[in-house]
């Protein structure tokens, strides 16, 4: 090593906090200027998140894990952080995002400068980076909470920015009221681990004095697993996820749905690997995997029948967050039945498909906030055609589209294919209902697979291509190159992830093997380095991406070749489309409806649409009708049967209790009064 | 610091029972400016018994706390509070949530109560005097119920400053007074919330055209 490697973590952590305290108290103190203001917060930002990839590859690359401690005046409460690989590598996460995401704000948050204080904006935005980095590093249950506290309320504020909107401030109450429900759960299960270990520090939850009882590692189990996976957006309790993260500023959904979430993955990863030492029985596991394949299932449902463009996005981080947690699951498993290359493997997985999945939902959400900027709506019905006026955008919202559809040789490929290795390896666990099942886990993620290729179909081809269905994307302009630069970067990142697997496993294998004690970097890497192959000796698969590059560029000129000797001569014709005889217009155009329709009909059963056809005929003749109106609505089952029977009942309560809030001052003195009385008499 | 004469104790409770006399004629009394005047009154029975207290103790400090009661709640307390009176024209107290024989008979219960709660601590026996303590408490629960009992925003802050006077009482007769540091940061307490209650009271008038709390009410949802 050329040079010390502690020295460089000790520095980076400085420099990270550092940089975000003066993005975020620098703008709104020293400068008037809105657009300087927007300059320095970012800026801070993209130095903090520079800082932090530094941190992040010499935590990764450090061969033990760093901790510093600062104690305070409040009872339980130490600042403690570790730099460990898991924690290291959600900071290389989160800043990545954060440098690209920074990088587009600049020229987003542009508009905002008049409407909005910049100074609270550009504050806010590095509080909310600076806070997830601190949630990965801490080190002590308290600071934990705190620091987890202030990202769910910092993100609130952000998600609330255009607070003037009715529907933005029903998002941000939504929210915060799940993400409160979710911490307590959290708190549930820290104060289980606090009464077992006897201390806040997770290095005694890691090591508690004496062994925690069965039961109690349940509720452990159990509360996490509700507390984090409601910030990750598991079904059922993925409800917020799509109010929400539309309706924050663009740069900021690109955050909070790459990178916020994934806090909850890295939680959990945290507790069942970390603190319970990766002992548990194999129906946790089985748990996370069914909620994993759920998730994805009908995320990538509701998001196909969803046309604001944001919300599916949204949606679409519900089953990436699933086929995540089915990495994990199937790790989980093969870990409790003594497995621990598929456990490192399944786990491997997961972590790879977190990074690509910040990379490529941040891109395209960076991609959702440029077609927002120039046409000012989320609604897909109305884009189209914008291949030709914002041809960058469109060729980084396809790379971005390509990875999330898992298209070879895209990143969302790679990780996507060693979730199915980790699930059809399934046939070593020597219990068979598990043998069945793992692999009908499998068909699921295929499933969601190809649903999500049909819908990002929808989502560029509708946005992008044919004519302009209305005068806002006809009116629209390429983003300023601030922006453009943004999502170039986020691209570069998907891009490397999916061509250079074999140099990033080795790197997430540092993680793996810090939490199950197996390296499998070696086993994995074959081929020279050029393939994985996670089985080869079971005579599996094995792929290589670069080669499959390889391969797709050679067949473009391959198949001009064909054409041109099969299909004989070429000939060029410049035409309008014919369309019978009548000028195309765009409301001819196929409409994102109208591409979804056939799921619909198929998976009726899940979407419970219903539909109003409304015609008026002319007064003339009855056979010729004057207006149509067509009206299709898909049910919200879970809002409908879960969470509103919730609400009515605590409504009922509430308005009981009401009762005693009479809003007169002197009651409320009474009240006061009554209980200093009650009390005196009581401590007599 | 022990009390030699039996006179400086038998002193401290005469000013004592003062000081809740004059409670009970705040309660009995309906022109605001005469309230006001009663607990300028009280302030300097409030002052005088502190000073007796320092004088018996040697406690010298509490000199000084005894200065600032009289300078603050005998004189610039009372102005303010006129002066708002003066400004909001509101005379007198007109309708009562409790008419003044039933407030009186409360608060005759109260001091009762009062004695009864501080039994077990004045029988320990270490106190400066016997029933000092006994007396603030039931200061500081009388004007308690003046706030709740009456309605003009005037009153109330009056109320307020009724039970502020009971804690005082009892912190130097009862514990011979707090740390000089904690005196001043009561005073200061004191005054600001003299101020920003002012402050309330103006805007009560501004909204409702009344400086009746009872018409917070209709903030209600």
């Amino acid at each position: 090593m050329f040079f010390d490697l502690s020295w460089i973590i000790d520095w980076g952590l400085l420099s990270v906090i550092s940089l975000y305290g003066i993005g975020i108290f620098l703008p709104s103190v020293f400068f008037r200027n809105a657009h300087v203001q927007n300059l320095v917060a970012h800026g801070a930002a993209m130095a903090a998140s520079v800082a932090g990839i530094v941190l992040g590859v010499a935590g990764l690359l450090a061969p033990t894990a760093a901790t510093f401690s600062v104690s305070s005046n409040l009872p339980l409460l130490t600042f403690q952080i570790r730099v460990d690989p898991l924690s290291s590598f959600f900071v290389l996460i989160i800043s990545l995002s954060g440098l690209a995401a920074s990088q587009f704000a600049v020229g987003y948050v542009r508009e905002f400068e008049n409407r909005h204080s910049m100074a609270a904006l550009g504050g806010l935005y590095n509080a909310f980076l600076l806070s997830m980095i601190l949630v990965v590093l801490a080190d002590n249950g308290i600071f934990f909470l705190i620091v987890w506290e202030i990202m769910s309320l910092v993100s609130y504020f952000l998600v609330v920015t255009e607070h003037e909107k009715a529907e933005t401030r029903y998002a941000g109450f939504f929210y915060l009221i799940m993400t409160h429900v979710g911490t307590a759960f959290i708190i549930v299960a820290y104060l289980v681990f606090y009464q077992q270990a006897g201390s806040f520090s997770f290095e005694t939850f890691r090591h508690p004095p004496a062994p925690i009882p069965e039961g109690f590692r349940t509720l452990i189990f159990a509360t996490a697993l509700i507390g984090f996976g409601t910030k990750a957006g598991i079904v059922p309790l993925h409800v917020w996820l799509p109010y929400a993260h539309p309706a924050a500023p663009s740069h900021v959904s690109a955050l909070m749905s790459g990178v916020m979430i994934k806090t909850a993955i890295y939680g959990l990863v945290r507790v069942y690997f970390d603190f319970l030492g990766g002992v548990f029985p194999w129906w946790w596991g089985f748990i996370i995997l069914t909620i994993g394949a759920v998730s994805a299932l009908l995320g990538v449902m509701y998001a196909l029948m969803e046309h604001d463009l944001k919300s599916l996005l949204a949606y679409h981080s519900v089953e990436n967050i699933g086929i995540i947690l089915m990495g994990i699951g199937s790790g989980m498993i093969f870990q409790s039945y003594g497995l621990p290359h598929l456990a490192a493997l399944g786990l491997l997985a997961g972590l790879y498909h977190t990074i690509n999945h910040a990379m490529f939902k941040g891109l395209l959400f960076l991609g959702a906030g440029s077609l927002l900027h120039a046409t000012h709506t989320r609604n897909m019905e109305e884009y189209g055609g914008l291949i030709r006026k914002m041809p960058w955008t469109a060729v980084f919202f396809l790379i971005g589209a390509v990875s999330i559809s898992a298209l070879p040789p895209s990143n969302g490929f790679v990780s996507e294919w060693l979730t199915f290795q980790s699930l059809f390896l399934s046939f070593q666990i020597p219990d068979l209902l598990l043998k069945i099942i793992l692999p009908i886990g499998a068909a699921m993620l295929a499933l969601t697979g190809v649903l999500a290729m049909a819908c990002f179909a929808k989502a560029f081809g509708i946005s992008f291509l044919a004519m302009p269905r209305s005068a806002h994307a006809r009116e629209a302009q390429e983003v300023p190159w601030t922006m453009r630069i943004g999502m170039g970067v986020m691209a570069l990142f998907c891009i490397v992830l999916g061509l250079a697997p074999m140099g990033v496993v080795p790197v997430i294998d540092r993680v793996t093997a810090s939490l199950t004690g197996i390296s499998i970097a070696e086993k994995l890497v074959s081929e020279g380095g050029f393939a994985l192959a996670p089985a080869p000796d079971k005579g599996f698969a094995s792929i290589s991406t670069p080669v499959l590059a390889l391969l797709l560029i050679l067949l473009v000129p391959a198949a001009l070749l064909m054409a041109a000797v099969i299909g004989g001569r070429l000939r060029k014709r410049f035409y309008k489309t014919w369309g019978c005889g009548i000028n195309l217009k765009p409301r001819m155009e196929y409409t994102a409806t109208g591409f979804t329709q056939p799921i619909k009909q198929v998976f009726d059963m899940i979407y419970r649409p219903t539909v109003k056809l409304e015609t008026e005929m002319l007064e003339e003749s009855r056979y010729f009708a004057k207006r149509m109106r067509f009206q299709t609505h898909i049910e919200p089952v879970f809002q409908e049967y879960l969470y509103d029977p919730v609400v009515k009942v605590l409504q009922k309560l509430a308005d009981r209790v009401r009762v005693i809030q009479s809003g007169s001052l002197h009651v409320y003195l009474a009240y006061i009064f009554v209980t200093l009385l009650v009390l005196l008499l009581w401590v007599r | 610091m022990a009390i030699h004469t039996d006179m400086g104790s038998q002193l401290v409770n005469l000013c004592s029972a003062l000081l809740l006399l004059t409670c009970f004629a705040i309660i009995a009394q309906r022109r605001l400016s005469a309230c006001v005047d009663l607990f300028a009154l009280q302030s300097v029975f409030l002052a005088v018994t502190a000073a007796l207290v320092a004088f018996l103790t040697g406690a010298y400090h509490i000199y000084i706390a005894a200065g600032l009661t009289v300078v603050i709640k005998a004189i610039v307390l009372p102005r303010i509070l006129k002066a708002v009176i003066e400004r909001l024209n509101v005379k007198r107290e007109l309708e009562l949530n409790i008419n003044i024989p039933s407030s009186l008979l409360v608060c005759g219960a109260l001091v009762i109560l009062a004695f009864y709660i501080t039994q077990p601590i004045i029988s320990l026996g270490f106190l400066l005097t016997q029933d000092s303590l006994a007396i603030a408490l039931a200061i500081v629960l009388i004007g308690f119920f003046i706030m709740i009992a009456r309605k003009k925003a005037v009153t109330q802050v009056i109320g307020f400053l009724v039970i502020e006077n009971g804690l005082f009482l009892g912190a130097t007769a009862a514990a011979y007074g707090m740390p000089l540091i904690v005196e001043l940061g009561v005073f200061f307490d004191i005054l600001v919330a003299g101020l920003i209650i002012g402050v309330y009271t103006h805007r009560l008038q501004d909204t409702f055209d009344s400086v009746d709390t009872s018409k917070l009410t209709g903030l209600k949802e």
